[in-house]
């Protein structure tokens, strides 16, 4: 099976074509399993990430075709081509620069709730948005995001976060939203800080896509929007 | 370009930033210390995130339930191997680690009767209280909870994308208090998203970076980043190592598709009343696999299949068969193993396919590496100890799946979650109370430049091997000699081999990139990996009797109630030459033990007898006990949460 893997290095994008040899009749590979077999013949120093090889952990996304996909769970079709995620920047080949995301929620996650009853039950919408894997398919497509990079340059503040935000950061802050135990000081402040990494650019948006399906539009993004008023 | 150093100062590192690490570094940041949490997957990527999400809290379940049950729980499954002292502190902490976990935003589902997180219906394997809670999502829960205590950032600043290399010690000066053996003076860690090293002027690191189970890959249901870091990193700082012959293999994981192999297919707790492990001729090999240890039932597929008598694969197969088949009761087995292991079946579902997860035919199972018992010899603070209780290095700490003494030779199902949080905080407390190093500030800047240069030195080094081909020779290896079968024969083959691929590893060949560069990267986790097999390696030839999570093919099983428990004991003396040595535990006091034994067998006893009742009988006898756990079928109780850990 042909694949083309599309390789970073010093800053140069190079296709390279690669023959997935099947080690059993009848396999159909996993883009994760491409990779791996490639970094075990032709490719020794090739980079990617993964972990879990099991859609738990959220570090193998990378792009098929020009969309995000969780490479360990997503099969490799002839003449695919795998490369890195478009949407954030690039390390070495399959590997992107993922810590300015999380990083724009630095000191504004709620911190030592203490004395309230941690027994009272969190809401079905609470732990619908605590499936999120991080896998961070969800920034293709946003304009939000995409804020980030308007001059063809990241837009990172002092810290090394985005300045503006994505459907990931509007999860977290929903999720403090929905939190029974957060403070109602506590729910006020992400939304605004919701407001303050973008919200307004998700009104005029279609909708947000979920690498592991998630209900963003209505769940988190809609969620706010209302709220916001 | 030559690599470039930023050099920082900071009371407290923490390498790793999983459940252990996350709750350290809150801990010590609390405790008012500067924190830098260290991790090269990004922050909360870790076997926490990737786990079953079930964590035991003494008294969830049960008023009886107290923490001397809860210790001696522990110390009976390990054989005695475990340091009562952790063992106690363990059973001591687990309210207020749930607490913590639940501050970061933990939720489980809340029991309308009782007001208080819902337990799972049954006391898993080994415990004698019902205390294990399940989370919705799994380990995805506990991974956000761990995500957050970092990346909050109160005190806490972290590096993603960063391997942390050395912890970097001088021997302190005796100011009379009689401290005056080695201190940690410094960390060196390669950032690779920014391309430098960092270089941190620190009293105080705290290991926390996982396990090992990466040497038995694909064979593993973990994390790929576990690469023994933890164990290699405290070894060359100086560190005992303890128990490290003992690694838990899960039993039943899966043999093929190559993109699922090694993840897992249920627990022998998931078994049902009639489930059975069977050879590749179908004859049975284990019976009562419920009741049964991780240990034992892996121990039986890994005997047969050296016997000749296994798959193609390597494996042996768990039938669960005769549970489904039964009229009355069968239902209720199949709606058990969905609530209680959806994310498990949806897997096996996947690479077996609808009639396997029907459990309509047999499940082709083989072990797999997935949790180290053994690690970083520590106190109950996380110090790193060694004979007598003293420090070894003063300024050094582990904790989680990184330190050893909890588990001894075999863990119980939903105890690592609790230990992450436990020790994580016991260790990040330790780590803050820490008085800075004695050294002055020349010798600690030259102590630390001397590593650096050292590391520097690998980029752009000539050879004619490559890392990542050593690291899959190296694989191979440990499956086959120090996996879950091993022999005396098998483990000296493993010495030389080690040998063999240390040289090879002298000259491969290391790029002179900076940002991100591989080779290097591959580098540093081999020389780990070696590090760690070795460890594993030399316990593995000096226990020469099989034990809990180590099977000797060529030794007779040990004795919980006839053997002294002993722990193996391994370090690196001052030239880095490995050293073996050995400590003895007290033992479970025999009345108690026997009381242990007596309602175990008794259990196995009862369960045997069903098997053999005639099948109307027998069906309608494991109805009753279904619907007496998870109520009756037309009514049945919401368990949307897990059973395995």
């Amino acid at each position: 099976m042909k694949v083309e893997l599309v390789l970073n290095r010093d800053g140069v994008a190079e296709t390279i074509a690669y023959e997935y040899v099947p080690r059993e009749d009848g396999e159909r590979p996993m883009a994760l399993d491409v990779l791996l077999q490639a970094q075990d013949t032709e490719i020794r120093d090739l980079s990617h990430r993964y972990g879990c090889r099991n859609r738990t952990c959220g570090l193998c996304t990378i792009d098929i075709n020009g969309r995000p996909r969780v490479g360990c769970r997503s099969r490799v079709r002839e003449g695919d081509t795998l490369s890195a995620q478009a949407t954030l920047p690039v390390l070495r080949d399959m590997v992107v620069r993922r810590d300015s995301i999380a990083r724009q929620m630095r000191g504004r996650l709620p911190d030592r709730v203490r004395g309230n009853d941690l027994d009272v039950p969190a809401p079905d919408d609470y732990h619908d948005l605590t499936a999120c894997i991080e896998c961070y398919a969800c920034l293709d497509g946003c304009p939000m995001h995409a804020r980030n990079f308007i001059d063809g340059a990241d837009q990172r503040d002092e810290h090394d976060a985005y300045r503006w935000g994505n459907p990931f950061s509007l999860l977290k802050l929903q999720r403090i939203r929905l939190d029974p135990v957060a403070t109602a000081q506590q729910k006020d402040d992400a939304l605004e800080v919701a407001r303050d990494l973008g919200l307004d650019a998700c009104r005029d948006c279609p909708g947000c896509k979920c690498g592991v399906g998630i209900d963003l539009k209505h769940k988190v993004v809609g969620a706010l929007l209302d709220a916001a008023g | 370009m030559p690599i470039e150093t930023e050099w920082r100062d900071v009371d407290v590192v923490v390498v790793g930033s999983g459940g252990a690490g996350g709750a350290a570094a809150h801990a010590a940041a609390e405790a008012g210390a500067s924190v830098l949490v260290v991790s090269k997957d990004p922050i909360g990527c870790s076997d926490t995130k990737i786990s079953e999400g079930i964590i035991a809290v003494r008294g969830s379940g049960e008023d009886s339930d107290t923490e001397e049950a809860l210790s001696e729980n522990l110390r009976v499954a390990g054989d005695n191997l475990n340091d009562p002292a952790i063992t106690e502190a363990f059973a001591e902490d687990t309210e207020a680690a749930y607490d913590w976990l639940r501050r970061q935003g933990l939720r489980p589902t809340i029991d309308d009767a009782k007001g208080t997180a819902k337990t799972l219906p049954i006391a898993l394997g080994g415990h004698t209280h019902r205390r294990s809670i399940g989370h919705r999502n799994g380990g995805i829960a506990f991974g956000h909870a761990a995500w957050n205590a970092i990346i909050q950032g109160a005190g806490v600043d972290y590096l993603e994308d960063a391997w942390f290399l050395d912890a970097i010690t001088l021997d302190g000066e005796d100011d009379g208090d009689g401290d005056g053996g080695p201190e940690v003076v410094g960390a060196l860690i390669y950032d690779a998203a920014r391309g430098r090293f960092v270089a941190v002027r620190t009293q105080a690191v705290v290991i926390a970076s996982g396990g090992l189970n990466t040497l038995f890959f694909p064979k593993t249901d973990g994390m790929r980043g576990n690469t023994g870091d933890s164990f290699a990193v405290a070894a060359r700082a100086g560190a005992d190592l303890i128990d490290m012959e003992q690694l838990q293999f899960l039993p039943f994981c899966i043999t093929y598709p190559p993109a699922y192999e090694g993840l897992l297919a249920g627990e022998p707790a998931t078994a049902g009343f009639l489930g059975v492990l069977r050879d590749a001729h179908g004859k049975l090999i284990l019976d009562g696999v419920m009741l049964r240890t991780r240990a034992e039932c892996s121990a039986a597929i890994v005997r047969a299949v050296a016997a000749g008598k296994g798959t193609a694969r390597g494996g042996c197969y768990l039938d669960l068969t005769a549970n489904v088949k039964a009229p009355r009761s069968g239902p209720y087995f199949e709606t058990f193993l969905f609530t209680a292991i959806p994310r498990v079946m949806a897997t096996v579902r996947q690479a077996m396919g609808k009639k396997a997860a029907k459990c309509q035919e047999s499940w082709e199972v083989r072990p797999g590496a997935h949790y180290m018992m053994g690690g970083v010899r520590v106190d109950a603070d996380c110090v790193a100890t060694t004979d007598d209780g003293r420090a070894t290095v003063r300024g050094l700490f582990a904790a989680g799946q990184a330190m050893g003494g909890l588990f001894g030779s075999n863990r119980l199902g939903s105890t690592s979650l609790s230990e992450g949080a436990i020790f994580g905080r016991r260790a990040g407390l330790s780590a803050a109370a820490i008085r800075p190093s004695t050294a002055s500030s020349e010798n600690r800047q030259a102590a630390i430049e001397r590593i650096r240069d050292g590391y520097a030195s690998r980029l752009g080094r000539d050879g004619n091997e490559s890392p990542s081909t050593l690291i899959r020779e190296l694989q191979k290896e440990c499956w086959e000699r120090i996996g879950p079968a091993r022999t005396r024969d098998g483990l000296e083959i493993m010495r030389a081999r080690l040998a063999s691929l240390r040289a090879r590893a002298e000259r491969a060949t290391i790029s002179t990139e900076t940002l991100w560069n591989q080779t290097f990267i591959d580098h540093i986790e081999l020389t780990n990996m070696l590090d760690a097999a070795e460890a594993m390696t030399l316990a593995s030839i000096d226990r020469k009797e099989s034990l809990g999570g180590h099977v000797r093919l060529d030794g007779r099983q040990a004795s919980l109630l006839f053997d002294k428990p002993r722990s193996v004991v391994i370090r690196r003396g001052a030239d880095g030459a490995w050293q073996v040595g050995h400590v003895a535990h007290p033992r479970t006091p025999l009345r108690q033990l026997l009381v242990y034994l007596y309602r175990d067998q008794m259990r196995k006893v009862k369960l045997r007898m069903i098997r053999l009742l005639p099948l109307a009988l027998q069906d309608r006898i494991l109805e009753r006990r279904y619907i007496a756990t998870m109520g009756r079928r037309d009514a049945p109780e919401a368990t949307t949460e897990g059973a395995s850990a």
